[in-house]
């Protein structure tokens, strides 16, 4: 098992459940602690829930990565909309445009181990990474 | 779909028992602050031990449906939240600061006799 | 050419083991060996000789090698004793293989002659420095092991109440450790309390008090509460200097004050026997019925 898993396009609100599902199985299977498979799913949601709120559409895709440990899970959520205008804005706790509680993506750089992001007015592409431990 | 709400003399009991979702989030806020309209409940028990996930969204669908309850004179707990789902709202940021909780319903129900009585 | 170079060295084997014992010496191996007597070190250097011939003899074909690491690491000794000791056998083997064939001025020869001491040298060089770590790497991973058995420990002392004390440095890893077993604890020792004791933690910084916060804030929302106790003056005076706010949740100086504090909260009390005269277990038994 090796390279992309599964690829799961978010395009309704409901999309959100059926990605951070689909991201606990892979997290089960790979044998991440109940607490990671929790940590996992909600990051998931979080990334999937940002991209129908400001983009409407776009994919989330779960790959097997090796690196500083022998097996992680890597996450990538792609987006073709707007960009978030001041990334490091969007990095501070509490910041939200959407009136949520604004703990969207610091939050997931606390779930998750490795963090990236970048965009443009052309889309947004988040890459995390939880490793096995 | 839709969380069953039960009654049980002046307090409210709810056990949710699915994957909230947005939807099933949102339809829940609303169903139980028309129960509480309805019922003049003073004390409402959420039990979310079947729940394994909890992100900010929904987070801040259920405690802002805390708010409100108290809003309209009733106090909500939350029992049963599982450590896991504790840890992640942590890491979210989310501490949930005004909302009284308690280990199951059992002490949910002692927790919330008591607050209502210091009133 | 090689079994040539192979059978001069088996041929001089006294000799070199001589040459290699006083280079070894000379050079600063010793240095390493300060608490260790010179009997075990000459002996130790025997031994390590003896690996390497048998080694040669056999083409790697025994577990020699894999044994004489394990005792090295065993031991204790730097990983620099077993480099430096095959540096000198090659300096060593190559300088008696050229004495033994006479002068050369063949640049060629010297360099074949060197290419086919490296070729025995090398591999047994790897093997040692492999297996060294690898041994080492063990032991690193079984004492990690050892102490995240030892991290955290959950003690229920009666119903409702449950006492964690935490011991030496917290740094994020073990912080998650800890904030894992506390709240399995909690869930499984149906914990009303839980009382911190962190008498045994060195120094408390800002991020020790942030995992500890943290671990407190968990605790409650899983539906328990935390006491902190154990706080001794220098970090009363620390927590207080770095502005950490910890006014959220109870904090105690010992541990029985907090268990004081920890009875209030659950509904029970201590009652001195000279007083009840025999009902007070009855009576804390029934406090706690009554929640």
């Amino acid at each position: 098992m090796k390279g992309t898993l599964s690829n799961v396009p978010i395009a309704k609100e409901l999309d959100i459940v059926g990605a951070r599902q689909t991201g606990r199985n892979i997290a089960t299977e790979l044998g991440f602690s109940s607490v990671d498979q929790a940590r996992i799913a909600t990051a998931i949601s979080e990334l999937a829930r940002n991209i129908y709120l400001y983009a409407k559409k776009g994919e989330i895709t779960f790959q097997q990565v090796e690196g500083v440990a022998p097996v992680g899970l890597k996450i990538i959520a792609k987006d073709n909309g707007p960009g978030i205008k001041d990334i490091s804005k969007s990095m501070i706790d509490g910041y939200s445009t959407s009136g949520g509680l604004g703990a969207g993506l610091p939050g997931v750089k606390r779930l998750m181990d490795d963090f990236d992001i970048m965009s443009s007015d052309e889309g947004t592409t988040i890459h995390v990474i939880k490793w096995l431990r | 779909m839709r969380i069953p709400i039960l009654k049980l003399h002046e307090y409210l009991l709810i056990s949710v028992q699915v994957e909230l979702d947005d939807q099933t989030a949102m339809q829940f806020q609303e169903d139980l602050l028309s129960k509480i309209h309805e019922s003049g409940a003073t004390g409402v028990v959420l039990d979310l031990t079947s729940v394994d996930i909890i992100d900010s969204f929904i987070a801040k669908v259920l405690g802002d449906v805390v708010s409100m309850a108290d809003l309209m004179g009733a106090k909500v707990v939350f029992t049963g939240i599982q450590p896991a789902v504790s840890m992640t709202l942590i890491d979210l940021g989310i501490h949930l600061q005004d909302v009284p909780t308690a280990l199951d319903l059992e002490q949910g129900l002692i927790k919330l006799r008591r607050e209502l009585e210091e009133k | 050419m090689e079994q040539r170079l192979r059978n001069i060295i088996l041929e001089h084997s006294d000799q070199i083991i001589k040459n290699w014992l006083v280079k070894l010496d000379e050079n600063k191996v010793t240095e390493y060996g300060e608490t260790i007597s010179q009997e075990a070190i000459e002996q130790t250097n025997r031994e390590f000789v003896n690996v390497i011939f048998s080694n040669i003899e056999s083409n790697g074909g025994t577990n020699d090698l894999q044994e004489f690491s394990e005792k090295i690491v065993n031991l204790g000794w730097p990983l620099g004793y077993l480099t430096e000791g095959m540096q000198a056998f090659r300096t060593v083997a190559i300088r008696t293989i050229l004495e033994d064939i006479g002068e050369t001025n063949n640049n060629e020869e010297f360099l074949s002659i060197m290419e086919g001491v490296n070729d025995w040298v090398d591999p047994i060089k790897n093997r040692l420095i492999n297996e060294y770590s690898s041994n080492w790497t063990n032991i690193v991973s079984l004492q990690k092991v050892a102490l995240q058995e030892l991290s955290a420990p959950l003690i229920p002392v009666m119903e409702g109440i449950t006492i964690m004390p935490l011991v030496g440095t917290i740094d994020t890893d073990r912080a998650k450790l800890i904030m894992e077993n506390l709240l399995n604890g909690v869930i499984k020792n149906n914990a009303e309390v839980v009382l911190i004791d962190i008498t045994g933690v060195p120094v408390v910084d800002t991020m020790v008090a942030h995992h500890i916060i943290q671990a407190a804030e968990a605790v409650r929302l899983v539906g328990s509460q935390c006491i902190l106790v154990g706080i001794r003056p220098e970090i009363a005076q620390t927590i207080v200097n770095l502005g950490i706010d910890l006014r959220n949740f109870p904090t105690k100086s010992s541990l029985q004050k907090g268990f004081r504090t920890a009875l209030e909260m659950t509904g029970a009390k201590v009652i001195s026997e000279n007083e009840g005269e025999g009902d007070e277990i009855e009576n804390i038994l029934n406090s706690i019925e009554k929640e």
